[in-house]
């Protein structure tokens, strides 16, 4: 009998705990199937006992898509991975929970890089979003064949198409371009520097003006004219460009800190980074991001919350970075050793200081999704011409 | 014990009425969905500007290239592929009606195309077709076709044809079996009775196999005309439509618009308009055959 009431006792505590939890369902992903955070979640667990962390792995093809539709049917998780440019969108959607009041009384808010805090920012001056990883992008480029062909690492546009052109021959390319989705990142480092703007200081479109439509016909030469790039291009993606690279197809291509271990892993030495050519009016490359939103419709906002908080701290955010293999968004964790004396850790430092964002606006996640590939391939078929191609983005980004 | 009149009247509808209860749900009520958010200005990002705009999409998709490109891929892919099927299926069951030996295994083993799955099948043809490993270009580069690897699925005027011959693979095994179910329905009196005639093959084959092949014939291309027209998931994963616009077809476009767009109205207004366009097709066609099968 006694031993009945003790097992009743801990049935009841244990169900008494069971009420108290908070479950705070999360959506997140990782591009490698490899990674895992099952470490980071059941460290969250540890330290936040009332609360239940449910984290669903979403496959990025799809992430956005489930996003929207769930936000647009009342059922989005509490807390998700959002990517800067669909915050107009997601506000739009009055999807988003404004954090600034967890935010001002954060302790750790200092130890987060100062212009992260600023690129993330709404333009009404809300912060909806709690930045966790970034990436910048920089250019790869094989030291062995430059070596061989005694060319050094490209700093401006005019060197970079000289480099691509005495390093494509016997089925060596140059240049890896992305024609496929995504390669925005690549055409904007080219053409956003050398004179073509999305909108200009007032907010007119500065995508048809003579110096912007040479600047695009100068990305679609490396293609057409010069044939610095593989002949497939036009429907090369992530996977194809990096593989490309990995087997020495081709000499230099485009991409972030994320794919620099399976490089490496590859090419041993005969790889390294420096930032993007320099274009005709300065330079510009892609501030890759990744935030977290909490839900407006949530009913545990609080809960959520300890999430983010969990995640902007460095030790934390540093196993997160461990998984994700991106770049940590603490001051703390940029100064030790290990990242200081990594080639390609400087590549992504000495790039900090010119790396952008497309401007915040709805068109943006037409013009990255559908708009510029499409116009993009046709373009470097042959089929529009640059200044038709340049008109269908100004077209894009001036409908209301 | 007597049933009453009125209860076997009933019966039957009572015995239907899951089935149509089931079809009324998965079926009716998301084509009148469809159909009333192709009216409406519906895009998941914009909740506050939704609302009815009447023939708005419509109006809109009359003047947008993209649907033209579409429309054009369309019709090109459908007559297209649909034909490459039936003259190849036609020709595999010829081959399989004679005798030879293994047959049954190769009756078998010819549906493997038609029972692996379409993502399957998109893979592996986007593989074949890749322009720096691929093995058909490995193999016409060998041969001596080709100079150096050609980019199939990258190239606009390439991609498009790339992509049905893919779909003939998958789809010609359906034609095969079909025609040969009716090849073997086909009495032998008649071919002994056309010999005795002195027909010669050539004769026997238009005057006797084809014209008793027409039933089965109408209905294989009416199903394949309907599947090849929605099919789009392995456009989608060969190419997701590109390079530009030269695989768009309008499912394609209709999703992409719906689920990368986030345009709900203007995706269902070119799904709705897809429907329209076959039924019209599939009408016409029924038909015209019916017609000229009461002449037989």
């Amino acid at each position: 009998m006694k031993k009945l009431c003790t097992v009743l006792v801990v049935l009841a505590l244990a169900a008494g705990a069971a009420a108290a939890q908070t479950a705070v369902r999360y959506w997140y992903h990782l591009d490698d199937p490899n990674a895992t955070i099952d470490n980071l979640i059941q460290k969250f667990q540890n330290e936040n006992p009332t609360v239940t962390l449910q984290a669903e792995r979403i496959p990025w093809g799809s992430y956005n898509q489930k996003l929207m539709t769930a936000v647009a049917a009342n059922d989005a998780p509490d807390v998700f991975e959002v990517k800067l440019w669909w915050q107009p969108q997601l506000v739009e959607m009055g999807a988003l929970a404004p954090i600034d009041s967890y935010l001002a009384s954060w302790p750790l808010k200092s130890d987060v890089f100062p212009n992260v805090w600023q690129l993330t920012r709404y333009t009404d001056g809300t912060q909806y979003l709690m930045p966790y990883q970034m990436v910048i992008l920089y250019l790869y480029y094989r030291t062995d064949l430059f070596k061989a062909a005694g060319l050094k690492p490209p700093a401006t546009r005019d060197e970079f198409l000289d480099d691509a052109r005495k390093l494509t021959h016997d089925g060596v390319y140059g240049f890896g371009m992305r024609g496929a989705a995504g390669g925005h990142d690549f055409w904007a480092a080219f053409v956003l520097s050398s004179g073509a703007q999305i909108f200009d200081k007032n907010g007119k479109s500065g995508l048809t003006s003579k110096a912007a439509i040479d600047a695009n016909q100068w990305y679609i030469d490396l293609y057409r004219k010069w044939k610095v790039c593989p002949p497939t291009a036009p429907a090369d993606g992530f996977k194809e460009t990096i593989a490309n690279m990995k087997s020495g197809k081709t000499a230099m291509t485009i991409h972030h800190f994320g794919s620099s271990a399976e490089m490496e892993a590859a090419l041993g030495d005969k790889i390294s980074a420096v930032p993007v050519p320099r274009g005709l009016m300065g330079s510009w490359t892609s501030f890759g991001d990744g935030e977290l939103a909490i839900w407006s419709g949530s009913k545990v906002k609080d809960a959520a919350w300890k999430y983010l908080a969990f995640l902007g701290t460095a030790e934390n955010n540093a196993l997160w970075q461990k998984a994700s293999g991106q770049v940590s968004i603490n001051v703390s964790n940029g100064q030790t050793k290990e990242a200081s004396s990594n080639r390609f850790m400087k590549a992504t430092v000495d790039s900090a200081s010119f790396a952008q964002i497309l401007p915040a606006v709805p068109a943006v996640n037409d013009f990255v999704g559908t708009v510029w590939p499409a116009t993009m391939q046709r373009a470097l078929n042959g089929e529009i011409s640059s200044e038709q191609m340049m008109k269908a983005f100004e077209d894009l980004f001036s409908r209301k | 014990m007597r049933i009453s009149r009125a209860r076997t009247d009933i019966l039957p509808y009572v015995l239907l009425s899951p089935a149509v209860v089931a079809t009324l749900l998965v079926v009716f009520v998301p084509i009148v969905q469809a159909a009333s958010y192709s009216l409406m200005s519906f895009i998941l990002w914009k909740p506050r500007a939704r609302g009815f705009v009447f023939l708005a999409n419509y109006r809109a998709m009359l003047s947008d290239p993209v649907f033209w490109i579409s429309l054009k891929n369309s019709l090109v892919w459908i007559v297209g592929v649909v034909i490459l099927q039936l003259l190849l299926g036609l020709g595999t069951a010829l081959l399989l009606n004679r005798e030879f030996a293994w047959r049954g295994l190769a009756r078998a083993l010819i549906l493997i195309p038609w029972v692996t799955p379409s993502v399957l099948t998109a893979l592996m043809w986007r593989w074949m077709y890749d322009g720096n490993a691929g093995v058909i270009n490995d193999l016409l580069v060998r041969v001596g076709i080709l100079k150096e690897y050609f980019p199939f699925l990258a190239n606009g005027k390439t991609a498009l044809g790339a992509i049905m011959v893919a779909l003939m693979w998958q789809g010609f095994p359906f034609f095969a079996i079909m025609i040969l179910a009716g090849l073997q329905a086909i009495p032998l009196e008649l071919y002994e009775a056309a010999e005795v005639d002195g027909a010669g093959p050539g004769r026997k084959f238009f005057r006797v196999t084809l014209p008793l092949l027409v039933p089965v014939l109408f209905t294989a291309i009416l199903l394949r005309i309907i599947w090849v027209a929605n099919s789009l998931d392995i456009i989608f994963i060969m190419t997701e439509g590109g390079p530009g616009y030269s695989t768009y077809t309008l499912p394609l476009y209709s999703y992409l618009k719906a689920y990368r767009g986030m345009d709900f109205g203007y995706g269902s207004t070119l799904a709705v308009t897809i429907t329209i366009l076959l039924a019209a097709v599939v009408a016409f066609y029924v038909a015209r055959t019916l017609k000229s099968g009461d002449q037989l």
